[in-house]
């Protein structure tokens, strides 16, 4: 008879119930981050479709567009919403990295209650794919009530909040901190502080920079000339 | 043939969204059959030519007298109806209350003989059988020749003709409130019962309305003379004009927008009236289903979706992006009210094609050829744009943004704009920083003016 400790137990039970040590499968569908290290660390391979992700990020940084792009490059079609961006979105940068800028709608509502009330009409639209919500003072009833949304119409939601919000509660099935470290030089630190599974013990450091943009800085390191010589010379 | 009579009871005059529950009932009926008349206080309608179209008589017949347009759905409370192979056999029935057959109908049901019916009776005649049995031509000599058509007409052997009803080329309808109303959004209620008709007319006439526009007449007693506003012009009369971008029949949208619409309204004075009207409409075709189950993703469309958030944020807040073939990163795109379409990369042969074809009708736009190839330069521009670029302090020759910066790459030197002049003249060394705070940014260095000024143009994040 098996023991309730025996990994073999707990397969075939319900998706929902998972052991703690483990990382959770998922019921719902997952998009893949378009980065394994990330994705091995998310419940069930990827950002959770009908689920709230949540992103926390030092002021001043607006390192979402790294770890989103190329999700969201592959989402499908359809529109996605940015809902309060923190700055100008440009076109020509995000199309380079897979994202038509066409699919993007940006609302500028000011106000919390506005950017709560339009991320929730969004999140009910048959053509949007994806939503990008930038909130500063949330209450998790209110991010409940966003949640509850995208688990209604399967749709990827991103809330980006401040990292001062770290120690609310939130009814997020996963919280991630970001920000930018200089050791290992431009990477980008991603720490789940939130997920279906074990707390992470070295948190996650990826590459900050897009592989052109890599390439350009290896470029300009002394010893190789001129960098933009060297990127024409690479195209 | 097959005729059908229908009478609307007390209750439907109660209910139906218009002062006129005849017309109401009429247009609603009009969807089924083009052969819709008015006899005395009943519709009489021929369903034979149409009833195979909607699934049978007893299916057409259940729509008929199940309008979306009432509260409760209880016809047989509702409605009054009977069936016959004529017109007047159905209005015959439907007076008796019974299925009779067509001889023993009374002669009292036939709206012709109703001037002879002392003398009919004095004859001895009191059923449809016995006067169909009298010679004809006494008949005519004795009550002249509209009874006997009309009993020709009765029992089908000369053709029924009506004036038939047909629906109004614009929709108009004013619709009186069963008490006043004080505040704007409490006339949406009666709002409401207008665009239900509205949608029974859009139907029948198988159109979208792109345009339409609400009236209402404020209460004459109280002087609003001095009141104007967006939707006063200090008459004794309001105006609303609402607008959608994809024409639709969609009811419950347009009375989300209206109600958005509402909400910003004050109103001077007390209002009695409405009056809906509709200014522009396109026809529609109809919406093909699909049969996997997997391609009807639930919710409302984009188009709507911009119509709502406009309607409350303001339409400014809700934005696309357009491009320009511009050097200057803050002309090369221009994000604008989404009130026009937009424009997203097609994907033929994909899942959802059909579905994607309505998307890109939104996702359009002139300029969207300029995407197609792109730059191998832009892979390096940030993904974030500063609004404004801010002016960043220099100390000793190097710029400074929430630490010291240290410069990567650059200078990627920009000329552009010197025909526009000082405004709009751009001569820029942009460089590549890093920050110890915030990763990497786009800063540029004007070299316009005598001394060096260090602008952040861009976040990579």
């Amino acid at each position: 008879m098996p023991s309730i400790t025996d990994p073999i137990f707990w397969t075939g039970v319900h998706p929902a119930v998972w052991q703690a040590d483990a990382l959770a499968g998922t019921s719902g569908r997952v998009l893949a981050t378009g980065d394994q290290r990330l994705d091995a660390e998310l419940p069930g391979g990827g950002w959770p479709l009908g689920a709230l992700s949540e992103i926390l990020q030092p002021t001043g940084v607006h390192s979402e567009w790294r770890l989103l792009l190329p999700a969201l490059a592959r989402s499908g079609t359809g529109a996605v919403v940015l809902v309060g961006a923190p700055q100008v979105p440009f076109g020509p940068a995000l199309f380079a990295q897979g994202l038509t800028p066409g699919r993007l709608l940006w609302i500028t509502a000011q106000l919390g209650a506005q950017r709560l009330w339009a991320a929730e009409q969004a999140l009910r639209c048959a053509d949007v794919d994806a939503v990008l919500a930038w909130l500063v003072q949330v209450r998790p009833e209110q991010l409940r009530r966003l949640q509850i949304a995208a688990a209604e119409y399967a749709k990827l939601l991103f809330v980006v909040r401040p990292e001062q919000a770290q120690h609310e509660s939130s009814p997020a099935a996963l919280r991630l901190w970001i920000g930018p470290v200089n050791d290992p030089p431009d990477a980008l630190e991603v720490r789940p502080f939130k997920r279906r599974g074990p707390p992470l013990d070295q948190p996650l450091h990826l590459s900050a920079r897009s592989a052109q943009l890599r390439r350009l800085l290896a470029a300009s390191q002394p010893g190789f000339g001129h960098a933009l010589d060297c990127t024409a010379a690479h195209a | 043939m097959h005729w059908i009579a229908l009478q609307p009871t007390l209750d439907v005059e109660a209910q139906a969204p218009l002062a006129d529950a005849f017309t109401a009932w009429a247009w609603w009926a009009l969807q089924f059959t083009p052969l819709v008349a008015r006899l005395e206080t009943a519709l009489v309608l021929e369903i034979s030519t149409s009833e195979r179209l909607f699934g049978g008589r007893a299916t057409l017949l259940g729509k008929l007298l199940n309008p979306d347009f009432l509260e409760q759905n209880q016809p047989s409370a509702l409605m009054k109806y009977a069936q016959g192979a004529t017109s007047l056999i159905a209005f015959g029935r439907l007076l008796c209350d019974t299925e009779l057959t067509v001889d023993v109908l009374p002669l009292r049901t036939l709206v012709a003989a109703r001037p002879h019916l002392p003398t009919l009776a004095r004859l001895g005649l009191r059923n449809w059988g016995q006067l169909r049995a009298m010679p004809r031509g006494g008949l005519v000599r004795r009550f002249g020749t509209g009874l006997v058509d009309a009993m020709d007409r009765a029992y089908g052997s000369s053709p029924e003709v009506y004036p038939w009803l047909s629906l109004p080329e614009v929709f108009d309808a004013p619709l009186e409130l069963t008490s006043s109303v004080e505040t704007a959004a409490a006339m949406l209620f009666g709002a409401r019962r207008l665009l239900t008709q509205l949608q029974v007319w859009l139907r029948a006439r198988q159109q979208g309305v792109l345009a339409l526009e609400l009236v209402w007449e404020l209460d004459a007693r109280r002087s609003n003379a001095l009141h104007v506003d967006a939707h006063h012009r200090g008459g004794g009369q309001g105006r609303l004009e609402l607008r959608t971008a994809q024409a639709t029949q969609d009811v419950a949208h347009l009375a989300r927008l209206l109600a958005e619409q509402l909400a910003q309204v004050s109103l001077p004075a007390p209002v009695l009236n409405l009056r809906l009207r509709s200014l522009q409409t396109l026809p529609v075709a109809g919406e093909s289903g699909s049969l996997l189950p997997d391609d009807v993703r639930q919710g409302d469309s984009l188009h709507q979706l911009i119509e709502r958030l406009g309607a409350r944020l303001g339409p400014a807040q809700v934005r696309c992006v357009t491009h320009h073939a511009d050097h200057r990163p803050e002309r090369m795109q221009s994000w604008c009210a989404a009130a026009g379409p937009l424009q997203t990369a097609p994907s033929p042969g994909s899942k959802n094609a059909i579905k994607n074809r309505a998307i890109n009708a939104y996702f359009t736009r002139a300029t969207g050829q300029f995407y197609s190839q792109g730059s191998p330069d832009w892979a390096l521009y940030p993904s974030w744009l500063l609004a404004t670029p801010l002016r960043l302090k220099v100390v000793q020759g190097t710029p400074f943004y929430q630490g010291r910066l240290t410069l990567l790459t650059g200078p990627q030197r920009l000329e552009a704009g010197w025909l526009e002049g000082d405004t709009g003249c751009a001569m820029r060394d942009y460089y590549m920083a890093r920050s110890a705070s915030v990763g990497l940014v786009w800063v540029y260095r004007e070299r316009l003016g005598h001394q060096a000024c260090w602008y952040l143009h861009g976040l990579y994040g």
